[in-house]
């Protein structure tokens, strides 16, 4: 889910940056540094909404760098695990399928698909319901919930489930 | 665990590790209990927290710890939203729901249409996607009205992140809440009525939406 987060950093500026525009050339340098990384604690960061404060610079012995610490609010997205989420289907296949919710993917094993699902190849791989009442498909929209994260360096990586009560397909693109 | 010559071990609770057969009499009190790393290092792993010793079935599963990747869901145990455990982690930031989000990215594309002199800086895709994801999501036309009724239910109890995930569900019914949000049943019967008053009032606020099956 997203999160509204004040978070602080120390950002080193070159003094080609110096002069009038210091605090625009630093609060650029810290949209293009931070906004679209993930970290482990907080998630992704989606965007910076304001600078609440920047400290006193500090130079660099032995550079002419100097840092900053910046104080600013940002939105988030990190996933928990127990979270319900709607997902839209990117790609479906015997092992289960992945699913995307914001900048998250999300996988669902076919362990963790209703029983009375089986899969169905073919040019537009499914899981289907035995009456055909219910398919899973490439843009298909699922209510799921999340079961565990797992972080790396750029990106969160989830595993879900549909298999409880009050999940599984919300929007049928073919309907 | 493996080790080489320089004593490197490889993390405990990978998604690639070995089984824990041999570990699970030391873990069988927590389950296979793995945090997230705070400090955002390498060594990020793969959360199969079982409650934080919550669960007084977690002897027995210590057992079938080592059965529990990808199978843990198959537990019975009724865990709670990892969000309430990690408040601490949080503490300082605050929950939004889906339509809120959906309300400040966008008002941060406004302005960066405007402010787009500095042609070095584009948004990420992440951001794309979230805003995309946030509005497709945003199923209420009057956020803070939401907002209000939901907070009620704090002084019973329920948590900001409870708040948000019943939020973005848009339930019909008290008991999808409780299966959905299962850290919320031990207080079911506290929370039912002001639930459904809640849920009576936000409904008309939802969106009409014409593509749902």
């Amino acid at each position: 889910m997203f999160f509204h987060i004040v978070l602080e950093r120390n950002m080193q500026l070159h003094p080609r940056y110096f002069g009038r525009n210091l605090r625009d050339n630093l609060v650029s340098k810290l949209m293009k540094d931070v906004e679209g990384t993930c970290s482990g604690k907080h998630g992704f960061v989606v965007a910076i909404t304001g600078i609440e404060n920047v400290g006193k610079g500090l130079i660099r012995d032995g550079t002419g760098f100097v840092t900053f610490p910046v104080k600013y609010q940002c939105v988030v997205f990190r996933p928990f695990k127990g979270e319900i989420l709607e997902a839209v289907v990117t790609m479906v296949n015997k092992m289960g399928f992945f699913a995307e919710a914001g900048p998250v993917q999300i996988f669902v094993s076919n362990h963790l698909i209703s029983d009375d699902m089986e899969f169905q190849s073919g040019d537009m791989p499914n899981y289907t319901t035995f009456d055909g009442s219910i398919k899973i498909q490439k843009d298909s929209e699922v209510r799921l919930k999340i079961i565990g994260t797992r972080v790396d360096a750029t990106e969160i990586f989830c595993i879900g489930t549909i298999k409880d009560d009050f999940l599984g397909v919300i929007n049928d693109p073919t309907a | 665990m493996e080790k080489n010559g320089k004593g490197f071990s490889m993390p405990k609770s990978s998604l690639k590790s070995t089984p824990s057969k041999d570990d699970s009499s030391q873990k069988s009190k927590e389950g296979r209990k793995v945090q997230f790393n705070n400090g955002g290092s390498p060594e990020e792993r793969f959360d199969y927290s079982k409650s934080n010793g919550k669960s007084s079935s977690s002897a027995d599963k210590g057992g079938r710890g080592s059965t529990a990747n990808g199978k843990a869901s198959k537990s019975k145990e009724k865990e709670p939203l990892e969000l309430r455990l990690n408040q601490e982690l949080l503490k300082n930031a605050k929950c939004l729901m889906d339509c809120e989000a959906a309300e400040i990215i966008q008002g941060i594309q406004d302005q960066m249409t405007l402010l787009s002199q500095d042609a070095t800086i584009k948004l990420p895709v992440s951001f794309h996607k979230g805003l995309q994801y946030s509005q497709a999501n945003a199923r209420y036309t009057n956020t803070h009205s939401v907002r209000r009724v939901l907070d009620t239910l704090k002084k019973h109890g329920v948590v900001e992140g409870e708040i948000s995930v019943i939020a973005n569900a848009c339930p019909e019914s008290t008991e999808e809440v409780f299966a959905l949000v299962p850290s919320l049943k031990s207080k079911k019967s506290i929370l039912q009525e002001p639930l459904e008053v809640a849920l009576m009032v936000i409904k008309p606020l939802r969106k009409v939406d014409s593509t749902s099956v």
